[in-house]
């Protein structure tokens, strides 16, 4: 084995520039792969984590016929009992409890539909991104009772302003039409059209009552994971707490669904074009390795003459690959993994490219991204380019078993 | 007692652009065990055809070739593979040593490839070495060794596992004749001493001379066999 590796490190270097060419191909088109797709994981945690804090969390508690058919009376009964049990859980960072309804916005200068959310102020307020993008005003507080803060689009529709007045209409568990007079609080802005035009928000106990479900009972209730990775875990547990069979333990995908397709969908597209990046250098990799062996066919003929068997041949032109494909890696991963890791400290603003409001499946993406670097990025993708590599001396592989000996001698 | 090598009317034709050209037309030859020979003949009269028959690099086709009493046509690609590893040396007119590998290594490499301990084979590649006169170049790699002295090294190499039979096709064809003769001093002493047969061919009189017994072809057929003149 260590004279094989010999023979091929040494053999490498009979062609020092070509060896060279060829490592620097491999690890350039993985330092491309390893920038843009640890900036690319760096946008969706983000995304997730904004949109789940702003939304029912990383995993959700709801009534199980909820997402079929979204109304107030499928709600959570004995809310405060189950997120204590929750809470506790390991892997969990925090519990929300939240009171979605659709309703009517009107005030002097028209009326818009709206998405009615009640949300407990002190959570929100150190969990829910909005706290962060108020524009007027102020975020909703411990306390607050008939108070709103809306979105700076709808507020512009609605000719809204921090004390204004605003009526919202809705229905309440029973189906009765019910109308309540609010104040605005704050006016905030995300950038997301689908959330500044029709997102109202109010206290959680304010929004229970007025849609008559009564003080412990929610349409949501959000867990907050530590790491959004333990999901199947805390799934696993939270489904174990909890006895009600009315009540459906859901991961974040399905209940932003759009938000998942997005980006399975962004994702795979990124890694495609990432893959053909990688492809398209493999056959200049390709025609190096068959190059190497047919420039060497009189010397492998030697060595099958002299009884090395086909297999050995075989295996030093792998090595001779896997060697290149790990040199390729190596560099690769230092060279697309050190501006990645500065781009995981530091961000990167992409607002000069894309502008100041970008809202992907109705969530305002931060623009100033950061990279997020993964020892499974790191690993996979350079485990793929040192496997993709050793598969493309294959062919080369095949023609050692096709020397004839007598021939190439003669 | 059983010849090293037996061939019975062996031929080989080969295609050439749709003609079939005859390499060896029916040759029938014994050679014993010990035997210094040379194969003789001008350029196209079949040495280089006899030697890759004899050594299992190529298959007649028609006729059969037995080494040690084993017929090789009866054997397959890996077993002609493990018979040259064991049983047979060779060495090359263009000494076709692995260029980056060290004389050392080099000599070794038959060894290597028998899964010779590698303590072992320093030791025995150390004796060669030295036997072939190359003592303290042990870590030079080919091209910084005179042809020569690489042609040395192939010796070394063919006879590092202790072969029955050393076939060299024109081993000092690209020598001048002093290095030649020296070389050929080198295997006569081998086969005197350790009692390796060799089979060599060449067009160098001087050379042929040297041979106990020399084959002579013609046109692909025997023309002589007999001690040189």
């Amino acid at each position: 084995m260590g004279t094989l590796i010999t023979i091929s490190w040494r053999s490498l270097w009979r062609n020092r520039r070509r060896t060279l060419i060829t490592v620097s191909a491999i690890g350039f088109a993985l330092a491309f792969a390893v920038f843009v797709v640890a900036m690319g994981e760096g946008m969706y945690s983000r995304l997730v984590d904004q949109a789940t804090r702003q939304q029912a969390g990383h995993v959700t508690l709801e009534h199980r016929g909820y997402r079929d058919a979204p109304a107030v009376d499928l709600a959570v009964a004995r809310a405060t009992e189950l997120r204590r049990a929750l809470g506790r859980l390991e892997g969990v960072s925090g519990t929300k409890a939240l009171v979605l309804g659709q309703g009517i916005a009107k005030s002097g200068a028209g009326a818009v539909g709206v998405a009615l959310m009640a949300v407990e102020p002190e959570i929100e307020a150190a969990t829910s991104p909005l706290a962060d993008r108020m524009v007027a005003g102020a975020f909703l507080a411990a306390g607050d009772q008939r108070q709103a803060i809306v979105g700076r689009a709808l507020a512009d529709r609605l000719k809204l302003s921090p004390g204004k007045k605003l009526v919202l209409a809705s229905t309440d568990v029973s189906g009765a039409l019910v109308e309540e007079l609010v104040r605005v609080k704050g006016v905030f802005a995300t950038g997301a059209e689908e959330v500044d035009g029709y997102l109202v928000q109010v206290p959680l106990t304010f929004g229970q009552q007025m849609l008559g479900l009564g003080a412990d009972r929610v349409t949501q209730i959000g867990l907050l994971l530590e790491d959004p990775d333990d999901r199947a875990a805390v799934l696993a547990a939270a489904r174990a707490v909890v006895a009600d069979p009315d009540v459906a333990v859901l991961p974040w995908e399905e209940v932003i669904p759009d938000l998942a397709s997005y980006i399975t969908l962004d994702r795979g597209s990124n890694l495609v074009f990432q893959g053909i990046l990688i492809f398209l250098s493999l056959f200049t990799i390709f025609n190096t390795i068959l190059m190497s062996v047919l420039e060497r066919t009189r010397e492998f003929a030697v060595l099958l003459a002299l009884g090395t068997s086909p297999w050995r041949l075989r295996a030093q032109v792998l090595t001779e690959s896997l060697l290149v494909g790990l040199g390729g890696a190596a560099l690769g991963l230092v060279v697309g993994g050190i501006p990645a890791l500065a781009m995981q400290i530091y961000g990167l603003d992409m607002s000069a490219l894309a502008g100041d409001n970008l809202s992907i499946s109705g969530f305002a993406v931060d623009m100033r991204v950061h990279s997020e670097l993964s020892a499974e990025l790191l690993v996979g993708l350079g485990g793929l380019v040192v496997a993709a590599v050793g598969a493309t001396s294959l062919l080369a592989m095949r023609r050692i078993g096709r020397i004839k000996i007598a021939n190439v001698l003669r | 007692m059983t010849p090293i090598i037996r061939v019975e009317d062996v031929t080989k034709e080969y295609g050439q652009n749709g003609i079939t050209v005859r390499a060896l037309a029916g040759v029938t030859l014994e050679l014993a065990a010990g035997a210094f020979a040379a194969v003789a003949g001008p350029s196209g009269s079949g040495k280089t055809t006899l030697l890759n028959l004899v050594s299992g690099l190529d298959r007649p086709t028609s006729g059969r070739v037995w080494l040690e009493g084993r017929e090789l046509g009866g054997l397959s690609a890996a077993e002609l593979s493990r018979v040259r590893l064991r049983r047979i040396g060779f060495v090359f007119q263009d000494y076709n040593l692995l260029p980056v590998l060290t004389a050392a290594e080099n000599a070794e490499y038959v060894l290597m490839m028998q899964g010779v301990p590698k303590k072992q084979r320093r030791e025995r590649v150390r004796e060669l070495l030295a036997l072939v006169g190359l003592a303290g170049l042990e870590r030079r790699f080919p091209r910084e060794l005179s042809g020569g002295q690489q042609q040395r090294v192939a010796i070394a190499r063919a006879i590092a596992a202790e072969p029955a039979l050393v076939l060299a096709d024109e081993p000092t064809a690209n020598l001048d004749s002093k290095t030649g003769g020296a070389l050929l001093d080198l295997m006569a002493s081998l086969n005197q001493e350790k009692g390796i047969t060799f089979l060599f061919s060449s067009h160098d009189q001087a050379v042929l001379q040297r041979a106990k017994r020399l084959i002579t072809l013609k046109d692909g057929a025997i023309d002589g066999d007999g001690a040189p003149h």
